[in-house]
């Protein structure tokens, strides 16, 4: 990052705190919005008392147990879809039909069927996870550029070496759109369950906050799902530019 | 293998249009390339060239008569048949560097690691990229691409390389030279090129025989020449300007009679 940049940012981050700091007890009852000093207070007392682990724990077991099973599910099923002419007339009107159901409007559904317990809530991680996985990885999969694999085809692939060395490294820029995307919908996904139905997890802290009036409790909700948001978007990209950076050069 | 000509007899091609409609694109078309030659299809554009490069390359069958190898008939897409494609970047394997996409082919021939580089080094040198070998697609300009295409065809040991339009896209320049290195690879390597351009003067710069084509619908074989031009070929020769000149009132003849329809 260079002088400027740095600079910039500290001032987007100073205005936007400013505006938090000086809106808290003016134009929002501190009660509502409480102040930045109150939210890092609040922030070092959960700390110290290692209560914020435990819901942090809560959260990003969910989540990861929730991703990893959306993406394999996803790419399995979205590779099929995208390779498979019969798999695609069978399982794309569904899931089109599917993919306007928000995660959301699932958790009444999922919570009679599996309680408010762990299952339910990886369900609807897996769920808002797999179908941007499935639907990025059958795009990929279906957008392999005919030439490519005629160019391959006269070289003397095989139908087995085609769908390895050809489709599936096609279709990997897509794939990884879809596995970035999937991400942030985890996030969104399992705030959800845990607002509706948990004992434990970041959701549930900022529910439980404004039933027992400690709106400090809810900022720091806020504060951990962004700043988590962030750092595993950041290195989730890091990871795929070491690991897969001649994968996503057809995308640059 | 050993076979001596590739013979088109008959070839027809309808396509299903998108409305239901009978696209009829090919009518008769009957060509003898022996090998070794440099042939080149020239033709009004939509004519059906490409089509008729499909077919011989086995991505599509025609719909009477067909491409064969003396007698044996073209039945799919194989490893003595090696198209060269004008689009490059996606042609080439974006995630495979130079010197990868070289040893495609041979991998696909299960030949071990060795063998493997010795052709890639042999055949990036051929297109005088050995220095470029770990770049990647796009750290290359267009022209190094299609050279790097073409080292990638011959990696393989092709019998026929075919050609559609590789130059087309490249710029004047870039074009010359490759045109000119193009026949000296041919000229050393003795492959067997079915060729297509647009362009008449690049046609006659390359090319040992060269087949014009009628208008489509329907389009047919007008006429073929052989070229036995002076060398070097230069468009100040007189047979070479009269060459150009006779070629280039066929395709107005088509092109006039396309409008006409
Ligand atoms: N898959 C297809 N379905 C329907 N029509 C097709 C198909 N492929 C080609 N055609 C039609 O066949 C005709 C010949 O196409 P082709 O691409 O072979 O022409 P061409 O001579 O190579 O043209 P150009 O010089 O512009 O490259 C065109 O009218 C085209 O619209
Ligand atoms: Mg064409």
């Amino acid at each position: 990052m260079n002088a400027g940049k740095l600079a910039r940012l500290s001032v987007s981050i100073l205005v936007f705190t400013g505006v938090w700091w000086t809106s808290s007890g003016t134009f929002f009852e501190e009660a509502i919005v409480p102040s930045p000093v109150s939210v890092a207070g609040k922030l070092g007392e959960m700390i110290w008392n290692t209560e914020l682990f435990a819901h942090l724990g809560a959260s990003l077991r969910r989540i990861v147990l929730g991703y990893a099973l959306g993406c394999v599910i996803g790419i399995v099923v979205g590779v099929a879809t995208g390779a498979i002419r019969l798999a695609r007339d069978l399982i794309e009107p569904p899931l089109e039909f599917c993919r306007n159901i928000p995660p959301v409007a699932l958790i009444p559904l999922v919570v009679s069927i599996f309680g408010i317990g762990e299952i339910g809530k990886y369900f609807i991680i897996s769920y808002a996870s797999g179908i941007a996985v499935l639907f990025n990885t059958a795009a990929g999969v279906a957008s392999t550029p005919q030439i490519r694999v005629r160019a391959a085809l006269c070289l003397g692939a095989h139908k087995r070496d085609i769908f390895v060395r050809v489709v599936l490294p096609s279709a990997w820029p897509h794939v990884l759109t879809g596995l970035r995307l999937a991400l942030g919908f985890s996030f969104m996904g399992v705030v959800a369950a845990e607002m509706l139905a948990a004992d434990q997890g970041i959701g549930f802290l900022i529910m439980q906050s404004t039933n027992i009036i400690a709106p400090a409790e809810m900022f720091v909700g806020f504060l951990m799902l962004g700043s988590f948001g962030l750092i595993t978007d950041q290195l989730f990209r890091m990871t795929i530019h070491r690991l897969m950076r001649r994968y996503m050069i057809p995308m640059a | 293998m050993s076979w001596r000509v590739l013979r088109l007899e008959g070839v027809g091609k309808d396509f299903t249009r998108a409305d239901g409609g009978v696209a009829e694109v090919l009518r008769d078309v009957t060509l003898t390339v022996e090998r070794g030659s440099f042939f080149t299809l020239l033709g009004p554009s939509g004519c059906g060239k490409s089509t008729l490069l499909n077919i011989v390359a086995g991505f599509e069958g025609a719909t009477t008569g067909g491409a064969s190898l003396d007698d044996k008939p073209v039945a799919g897409p194989g490893t003595d048949r090696t198209v060269i494609f004008q689009d490059v970047s996606n042609a080439l394997f974006p995630w495979m560097n130079a010197r990868e996409n070289v040893e495609f082919g041979p991998k696909m021939a299960r030949l071990g690691a060795g063998e493997r580089k010795e052709r890639a080094d042999t055949y990036l040198r051929l297109v005088g990229l050995d220095a470029d070998a770990g770049k990647f697609p796009f750290e290359l300009s267009g022209g190094m691409k299609q050279r790097i295409q073409i080292a990638r065809a011959l990696a393989n040991d092709p019998d026929i390389l075919l050609m559609d339009e590789p130059f087309a896209a490249l710029d004047a320049i870039t074009k010359k030279h490759l045109q000119v290195e193009f026949r000296k690879i041919w000229s050393e390597t003795g492959k067997t090129i079915f060729y297509i351009t647009h362009d008449i003067f690049e046609a006659l710069l390359l090319s040992t025989h060269l087949a014009v084509m009628t208008a489509g619908p329907k389009a047919g074989i007008k006429e073929v020449f052989q070229l036995d031009l002076a060398e070097p070929r230069s468009p100040s020769n007189p047979d070479f300007a009269a060459m150009y000149s006779r070629v280039e009132t066929l395709i107005d003849e088509e092109v006039q009679r396309m409008r006409a329809r």
